[in-house]
C-alpha cells in the first residue's frame, strides 16, 4: 500500500498526459489511475481532460499530477512538461504537439503496430524511454478497450504504480455497468502488463523538449472585428482521418450502379462523383470514390449500399492514401503552402 | 488571519466529524453535498460546464441514494421559476448553472432576493456569449453582483463541497433570509479531480444543517398570504432597505457558520483569505482557482527573499471591504486580477471594488494595478503570476504605476498569419438545378413534387463543406445535405446552439458556404424572423442590389426547441416567411445526452438514468409537430432521414410555402449512435424501425391536410415499438419483464397518437 515513497521525484509532481482521440477512452483511464493512485495507494493527486463539446473523434488530452501525500496541490494548469506521454493512437505521434515537453529521461508509451518505429520518435530526447505496444489489436481481440491494455502497460512501465491495485480499480469501475467486461479487461490489462516492447532510443534531442502552447491564427489587430469569419467552408483544410477507428470503406466500381444513395446519408460528405451531372446536358454521374481526409470511418454508406459496391477494409498505413480521390484536387497545392497549423 | 495550514487537506484531526477520503472535481463534489444536504427539490437545465451536477445526482437518484426530487426546466429561465415557485413553498431548493444560462435567468434572481426566499445556486462560471465559449471566466458571475444574492467563492472541489453547507444555513439564518450563490471555477474546478474530504456522519451533518424553518410559506392553507405583490413608491425603496439590512447581517453570520462547520471539519474559510501577506510588500488579488496557482508561485518568490503574498475572497457578496483595507494597509502596491471585463469602466468588478474599498481609508497609500486576464478559458500558468508579482513588485518599489489597466495574455496577430482560405462562394445559378420540381394541383389545392435521381443531385455543389468536427455516423449531415440537395437558389441559414452549430463553426474555421448565423440558444427563430424583415423592408426600399431571391432556415435541435419554444411559436404565429427545420435526435446530445422534452418515456439518458430506483425518463415525448399544427401554419412536417427521397419531397414543398405563405415547420428524425448507443452504421435499421414501429410517424399538414406520407400498415411492414427499443442500447432495458409497464405505457401512447394522426389523415375535416 505505501509505495509513496518510490515516486521518482519527491521534489516536485510526477506528471503524465494521455494524447487521444474522443472515444479511445483516455479520459477513463486518467480517472481511474488517478482515482486509484490517491484513494488506494495513498498519494496526492489531480486529474482532468481538455476537451471542448462531447464529440466522439476529436483530439483529447488527459493530465494526470501525483505527489507525495502532504504535497498540496494548487494548480489547475494543464501538464505541460510530463515524465510520462502516452499516446492512443498511433497518427498523433505525427502531431509535434503530442511530445511536446516531454521530460529528459521520461517515458513514451504509444500504441502501434509491430514494424519500422514511426520517424517521428527521432525528435524525442535520446534519454527518453519509449515503449510500444498494439494495444488496439489486443483490445480487439480480448474484447476489451484500448485503454485497459494500457493501464497494464502503465502499471508495468511506472514500479511506484502497484499493478495489483490499478488492476482491481478497472474491475470496480466495471463491477456494476458492465459486469460483463470486467474479464475482458483483465486479459487486456496482463496482456498490456507483458506484451510491450522497448524499442532502442531513437531520440536526437537533448534535455527537455520544449512545451507546445497553440497560437491562435488571429489576433486583436488582424482578426475581423465581431468574430465573423468571413471566408466559406474552410473547414476543408482539416483532416479527420485520425477519427478513424481501424476500419475504411472501399468502394468496387464495377459493382457500383452509381445510385446515389451512399451520399445522401455519408455524415462526413466525402464521396467523390464525376462531373457529368454537372455538364450542360446532364448525363448519369459516376462515383469515382471516397476522400478519405474527412473520412471518419461510420461505415453508413455500406450500410445504404444495395450491390455491395463498398464494403468494409481494416486500415493499414498507406491504404487510405493510396486509394483516396481528392474532392478538391486544386487545393492541395494550397494545403502545403499555407498557412494552415 | 487564518494559516493557510487549516485550510489545507488531510487535517481532519482538527475537526469533530467523522470524515473520509474523496477524489471528486467540482461537480462531483457539489453533487455529493447535494446528497448529503437532502434538498427536496432541484430544478435545473443543462448548459456546459455545470451539468454534471445534475448528470450525477441523476446517478445516485436511479441508485436511491437521496430523494430529491429533480425537475428539469424547459431553460435555464423556465429553472429558475421552477427554483423560485418551490422555495416558495418552504423546503430546501437547489439549482446549477453556468455562463448564459446564469444571465437567461438573470431576472428571477433580484426576485428571489427582494422578496427574501432562500435557495442554494451552485455556478460553474463561464465565459459569457457573443461569441459562444464554453469555458471558464468571471463575466457569468459579474453580472450577479448586482442581484442581491449572497455569493460564495469555492477555490476547489474541497471547498465546493463545504460551502454548500455553509450556503443552506446562511442563506435560512433568520436575520438574512437571502438565495446563496457558490460559485467555482468551470473546468478548472468544475472538471478537475482532487483529493478531498466528505462527512462521513450524516447523523451529525443533518444535525449541523438543520431543518429549513420558512417564517412564511405558499402551503400553509391555513394563513393566507400574498406574495410578490404590486409595489411602487415609496414602499420599494424600503423593502430594498431590508435587503440591504440583510447583507449587513450576513457579515455578521456568515462568519458565525463558517466557524461552527469549521469546527466540524478542521477547516477554515475568512471572507479574505490571505496567504502569506504578514509584512508583504507587493500583493495580487485573485479569485478561485488561479489565486490557489499565484500561492505556488509566491512561495517560490518568498524563497527567493521576495515580499509577497496573494489576496483571495471566499465571500464576494457581501464584499469583504473591511478585511481588504485591512490586509493592504500598509502593502506598497496590488496588481487585481479581474477574469472579466466591465468595459469602459477602466477596471474589472474585482478591481473597482478593492479600490473603492481602499479609497475609504485615508490613511491608504496603496498603489493598485488591474489585469485582464484569463478571458474564455485562457490558462493561468506560473509564469502568468510571476508577471503579476513582478509588476506589483516594481510599482511599490517605484511608487508609481507605469500601466493601471491592461489586458493580460492577448496575441495582436501578425501581417501575413491567416486561418487558411475558404471555397468560392456558391452562386444561385448552381444551386437551381430543379432537383425537386414543384407545382400546385388545382384539383386537391396542395402541391405536386417530382424529384430527380439521387445520382443527378450529385451535381449539386453542398452548401456545407466536409472537415466538420461531428461524430462518426451523425445524422444531422445527411439531414442537412438532403435538404440543401432540393433547396434552390440563395438560401441564409441560422443554427441553434447544439452539435451542429458547433462542429461546423470551430474558429476560425466553418464549414458553411454560405451565410451562416448563430444566436443565443433560445432566441433563434426570433432572430431570424428580424432578418426575414429586414430583408423584405430593403428590398421594398430598394437597397438590395440585384434583389437577390433568397431563402431563410433556422436548424435547430430538439433541445432548441425546448429552451426556444417561445420564441419559435411568436415566430410562428407571426407568420414569418422561413423555415424552421428541427433535428430530432431525442437528447441534448451537445452537452452529453441529458433529458430533452423530446426523449421518448423510459430512455436512458444522461438526465434519466438506470439503476435500482430509476427507469429512465419519465413522462412522454413532446410533440413539437402538432404543437406547430396548432399554429395553423401552411405546412407543417415530419421526416426521416432514412426515408430521404420523402424527405426532400417535403423540404421542397417547404420552401415554396416559405416563400409564398409564411412559416413552415419540419422535424427530421436524426440519427446519434452514441447516444443512441448503437453502433456508427446501424442507422437504416433504427430509423425503419422507428417508422415501422408508428413511434415516428412521418406526415405532412398541408393546408391543414394532414397526409401520412408512410403508413406501415399499408405497406404491410407495422412492427412492434419494441423491435425499435430493442435495437438501442439507451432502451434495451424497457424489454426486461420488470419494464413491462413501462413498455406498455410507451405502445399505448405511441398507438395513441398514430390512431389520432390516422384519424386525421382519413377526415379531411380534422
Amino acid at each position: 500500500m505505501d509505495n509513496h515513497g518510490s515516486l521518482p521525484c519527491p521534489d516536485r509532481f510526477f506528471e503524465l498526459r494521455f494524447e487521444s482521440i474522443g472515444g479511445l477512452g483516455a479520459h477513463a483511464a486518467g480517472q481511474i489511475l488517478a482515482t486509484a493512485a490517491v484513494l488506494r495507494m495513498g498519494l496526492n493527486g489531480a486529474h482532468f481532460s481538455s476537451y471542448g463539446s462531447e464529440k466522439k473523434g476529436s483530439l483529447i488530452r488527459s493530465f494526470i499530477r501525483l505527489g507525495r501525500p502532504e504535497q498540496r496541490i494548487r494548480t489547475s494548469a494543464p501538464v505541460e512538461s510530463p515524465d510520462v506521454i502516452v499516446v492512443f493512437h498511433p497518427a498523433l505521434l505525427d502531431r509535434p504537439a503530442t511530445l511536446a515537453g516531454i521530460r529528459a529521461g521520461g517515458t513514451l508509451i504509444f500504441t502501434g503496430p509491430a514494424g519500422a518505429p514511426p520517424k517521428g520518435l527521432a525528435r524525442l530526447p535520446d534519454t527518453v524511454r519509449v515503449i510500444r505496444i498494439d494495444a488496439q489489436q489486443i483490445a480487439l481481440d480480448e474484447g476489451s478497450r484500448a485503454n485497459a491494455v494500457l493501464i497494464g502497460t502503465l502499471a508495468a512501465a511506472l514500479p511506484f504504480l502497484d499493478g495489483e491495485i490499478l488492476l482491481q480499480a478497472l474491475s470496480d469501475e466495471f463491477a456494476q455497468r458492465r459486469p460483463e467486461a470486467v474479464a475482458a479487461n483483465a486479459r487486456a490489462f496482463h496482456r498490456g502488463e507483458q506484451e510491450f516492447e522497448a524499442l532502442p532510443s531513437m531520440g536526437r534531442a537533448d534535455g527537455d523538449l520544449p512545451i507546445h502552447r497553440q497560437r491562435p491564427l488571429w489576433g486583436y489587430q488582424t482578426a475581423p472585428m465581431g468574430g465573423v469569419i468571413p471566408v466559406a467552408g474552410n473547414t476543408v483544410w482539416n483532416d479527420l482521418s485520425t477519427s478513424r477507428t481501424g476500419w475504411l470503406p472501399v468502394l468496387d466500381p464495377d459493382k457500383c450502379i452509381n445510385c446515389g444513395t451512399c451520399s445522401m446519408v455519408c455524415p462526413d460528405l466525402c464521396m467523390v462523383w464525376s462531373a457529368e451531372g454537372n455538364s450542360p446536358v446532364p448525363t448519369a454521374a459516376r462515383l469515382l470514390g471516397i476522400d478519405y481526409r474527412y473520412c471518419k470511418g461510420c461505415l453508413r454508406c455500406i450500410e445504404s449500399c444495395a450491390t455491395g459496391a463498398l464494403t468494409s477494409q481494416a486500415e493499414t498505413p498507406g491504404l487510405a492514401e493510396g486509394l483516396r480521390v481528392a474532392l478538391f484536387p486544386e487545393m492541395s497545392q494550397a494545403v502545403k503552402g499555407g498557412s494552415v497549423e | 488571519m487564518n494559516r493557510p495550514e487549516v485550510i489545507d487537506l488531510g487535517l481532519a484531526e482538527s475537526g469533530s466529524i467523522s470524515q473520509r477520503a474523496g477524489f471528486l472535481s467540482g461537480n462531483e463534489a457539489a453533487a455529493a453535498a447535494a446528497r448529503d444536504i437532502g434538498f427536496h427539490l432541484m430544478g435545473y437545465f443543462p448548459i456546459t460546464p455545470s451539468t454534471e451536477v445534475a448528470e450525477n445526482l441523476a446517478e445516485m437518484q436511479a441508485e436511491g441514494e437521496h430523494e430529491i426530487a429533480m425537475v428539469p426546466g424547459d431553460g435555464e429561465h423556465g429553472a429558475a421559476g421552477i427554483c423560485y415557485g418551490a422555495a416558495l413553498g418552504g423546503g430546501r431548493v437547489l439549482n446549477v448553472t453556468s455562463s448564459q444560462g446564469l444571465l437567461y435567468s438573470l431576472e428571477q434572481l433580484p426576485v428571489q432576493a427582494g422578496t427574501r426566499v432562500p435557495m442554494v445556486l451552485n455556478v460553474a462560471t463561464r465565459t459569457v456569449s457573443g461569441p459562444l465559449d464554453i469555458r471558464c471566466d468571471h463575466s457569468d458571475l459579474y453580472f450577479a453582483l448586482n442581484t442581491g444574492w449572497i455569493i460564495l467563492l469555492a477555490r476547489d472541489p474541497q471547498a465546493v463541497y463545504d460551502l454548500n453547507f455553509a450556503a443552506v444555513r446562511i442563506g435560512e439564518h433568520p436575520d438574512v433570509r437571502l438565495p446563496v450563490m457558490v460559485a467555482y471555477d468551470g473546468f478548472f474546478t468544475s472538471h478537475q479531480r482532487r483529493r478531498l474530504e466528505v462527512f462521513d456522519d450524516m447523523a451529525a451533518v443533518q444535525a449541523f444543517v438543520g431543518h429549513p424553518e420558512a417564517p412564511l410559506t405558499a402551503l400553509d392553507p391555513t394563513r393566507p398570504m400574498t406574495f410578490g405583490p404590486y409595489m411602487n413608491d415609496p414602499d420599494l425603496i424600503n423593502n430594498k432597505m431590508q435587503l440591504s439590512q440583510a447583507m449587513t447581517a450576513a457579515r455578521r453570520v456568515i462568519p458565525e457558520v463558517l466557524a461552527e462547520l469549521a469546527s466540524l471539519t478542521g477547516r477554515a474559510y475568512p471572507a479574505l483569505d490571505l496567504y502569506r501577506m504578514e509584512d508583504a510588500e507587493a500583493a495580487v488579488v485573485l479569485i478561485n482557482s488561479a489565486a490557489e496557482t499565484a500561492k505556488d508561485v509566491a512561495d517560490r518568490l518568498r524563497a527567493d527573499g521576495q515580499r509577497v503574498g496573494v489576496v483571495s475572497l471566499n465571500v464576494l457578496r457581501p464584499f469583504p471591504g473591511r478585511e481588504v483595507r485591512d490586509a493592504l494597509r500598509h502593502v506598497g502596491a496590488v496588481l487585481v486580477g479581474d477574469r472579466g471585463d466591465s468595459y469602459g469602466a477602466d477596471g474589472g468588478n474585482l478591481a473597482l471594488e478593492v479600490r473603492a474599498a481602499l479609497q475609504q481609508d485615508s490613511q491608504n497609500r496603496t498603489l493598485v494595478l488591474n489585469r485582464i486576464y484569463g478571458l474564455g478559458g485562457l490558462d493561468f500558468f506560473d509564469a502568468d503570476a510571476e508577471q503579476f508579482f513582478a509588476e506589483a513588485l516594481e510599482a511599490a518599489h517605484q511608487r508609481s504605476v507605469a500601466v493601471p489597466f491592461a489586458y493580460h495574455g492577448t496575441y495582436s496577430g501578425e501581417a501575413d498569419r491567416n486561418p487558411p482560405p475558404g471555397l468560392p462562394p456558391i452562386t444561385a445559378e448552381e444551386v437551381s438545378r430543379g432537383m425537386a420540381k414543384v407545382t400546385p394541383n388545382p384539383e386537391s389545392g396542395r402541391l405536386d413534387v417530382e424529384l430527380e435521381p439521387l445520382w443527378a443531385m450529385t451535381a449539386m455543389p453542398c452548401r456545407i463543406a466536409p472537415g466538420h468536427g461531428a461524430c462518426p455516423g451523425c445524422g444531422i449531415f445527411p439531414v442537412l445535405h438532403q435538404a440543401y440537395s432540393v433547396l434552390e437558389g440563395d438560401l441564409v441559414v441560422l443554427f441553434q446552439t447544439g452539435c451542429a452549430m458547433v462542429v461546423t463553426t470551430g474558429y476560425p474555421h466553418t464549414a458553411h458556404r454560405i451565410t451562416y448565423l448563430h444566436n443565443l440558444f433560445q432566441n433563434g427563430a426570433a432572430t431570424l424572423s428580424g432578418l426575414v424583415e429586414m430583408y423584405l423592408e430593403r428590398m421594398r426600399r430598394g437597397e438590395l442590389p440585384g434583389s437577390p431571391d433568397i431563402t431563410f432556415m433556422m436548424v435547430t435541435g430538439d433541445g432548441g426547441m425546448d429552451i426556444g419554444m417561445g420564441p419559435a411559436l411568436g415566430a410562428a404565429n407571426r407568420g414569418h416567411h422561413m423555415i424552421i427545420l428541427e433535428y430530432d435526435n431525442q437528447g441534448y446530445m451537445n452537452t452529453g445526452a441529458q433529458l430533452s422534452y423530446a426523449t421518448p418515456l423510459g430512455h436512458r439518458t444522461s438526465t434519466s438514468a438506470l439503476g435500482e430506483a430509476g427507469t429512465g425518463k419519465v413522462f412522454h415525448h413532446k410533440d413539437t409537430a402538432q404543437i406547430f399544427a396548432g399554429c395553423h401554419l401552411p405546412y407543417v412536417f415530419t421526416g426521416s432521414e432514412g426515408y430521404p427521397e420523402d424527405f426532400m419531397r417535403k423540404i421542397a414543398k417547404a420552401q415554396w410555402y416559405a416563400k409564398r405563405q409564411g412559416l413552415v415547420y419540419g422535424k427530421v428524425l436524426s440519427f446519434c449512435p452514441l447516444n443512441w448507443r448503437t453502433e456508427d452504421d446501424a442507422a437504416e435499421d433504427v430509423l425503419q424501425a422507428a417508422l415501422d414501429s408508428c413511434f415516428f410517424p412521418v406526415y405532412e399538414i398541408e393546408k391543414g391536410h394532414t397526409t401520412i406520407t408512410y403508413d406501415p400498415d399499408v405497406v404491410g411492414r407495422r412492427r412492434p415499438v419494441a423491435d425499435w427499443l430493442g435495437l438501442m442500447g439507451k432502451t434495451r432495458h424497457l424489454l426486461a419483464p420488470d419494464n413491462a409497464d413501462l413498455l406498455a405505457a410507451i405502445e399505448d401512447e405511441v398507438a395513441r397518437r398514430w390512431h389520432r394522426l390516422k384519424a386525421m389523415h382519413e377526415h379531411p375535416g380534422l
